[in-house]
């Protein structure tokens, strides 16, 4: 336990990557912005398991959404660090 | 009140695309203005009293604004690619809007009516299917996020 605890110190700030949350996806977790923490860089696809593991509420609605990187809708790929801003976005329906 | 404006620090002024407070016409009106624009195309959008779920009494606007605003300037770049625009003013209102309350205006001018035509329904129906705006339906019975297109 005391090893555990150490390692997670040992954790730098910047694996943590911060995920903005917009309308029912917003809703369901209760955050505008979540933090999930990621050992260095990864993909998107990676995030978005993380994200499904620790908010399960969103799993129905992991096929209703697409994830956003520097404003920029991406693919599960594409590589992402904590100076990314990243955020889930739902079908849209302006106007 | 200059609505459609935001004065930054260095002095620079820039055309707003995502706001909270009510939209103005006759401000869009006044920012078309142009001599040699011998058309002017509006398309407003207003909240109508009838949604999917029932009797709207209010809908909720929430947009990703930065990046809204980047990809309305997007589309209003393609727009001035395609047609021959004078002027052009693009502004949707995010938050409580009430029935009969506008949450979208565009505004072309161009030297002839085609192309002030074309560009407007260009612009609102990109709006509609690129840009990261969500609406929630009220009514008296439930709130609804109301079902859109995944952006691409």
């Amino acid at each position: 336990m005391v090893d555990k605890l150490k390692l997670r110190s040992d954790i730098p700030d910047n694996d943590k990557i911060k995920v903005r949350l917009f309308a029912n996806l917003r809703e369901l977790v209760g955050e505008r912005e979540i933090t999930i923490t990621v050992p260095g860089s990864v993909t998107v696809s990676y995030l978005n398991n993380e994200i499904l593991n620790k908010y399960p509420q969103l799993k129905s609605f992991s096929n209703k959404f697409v994830t956003s990187v520097n404003c920029k809708v991406t693919t599960g790929d594409t590589v992402i660090t904590s100076s990314d801003e990243i955020a889930l976005l739902p079908p849209v329906s302006g106007g | 009140m200059k609505l459609l404006f935001c004065r930054q620090s260095a002095g620079d002024e820039f055309l707003i695309r995502i706001t909270t407070n009510h939209l103005s016409l006759q401000e869009v009106m006044r920012e078309l203005e142009d001599d040699s624009a011998g058309a002017l195309s509006i398309f407003m959008g207003n909240v109508r009293n009838r949604g999917r779920f029932g009797n709207v009494s209010e809908i909720y606007y929430e947009a990703y604004s930065e990046m809204a605003e980047e990809k309305m300037r997007e589309i209003e770049n393609e727009a001035q690619t395609k047609w021959a625009i004078k002027k052009l003013v693009a502004i949707h209102r995010i938050g409580n809007l009430k029935v009969g309350e506008t949450s979208i205006i565009i505004g072309v001018s161009s030297e002839h009516r085609h192309e002030a035509f074309e560009a407007c329904k260009y612009i609102i129906n990109n709006v509609k299917t690129r840009v990261p705006i969500w609406k929630k339906e009220i009514t008296d019975e439930s709130q609804k996020w109301t079902d859109g297109i995944l952006l691409e």
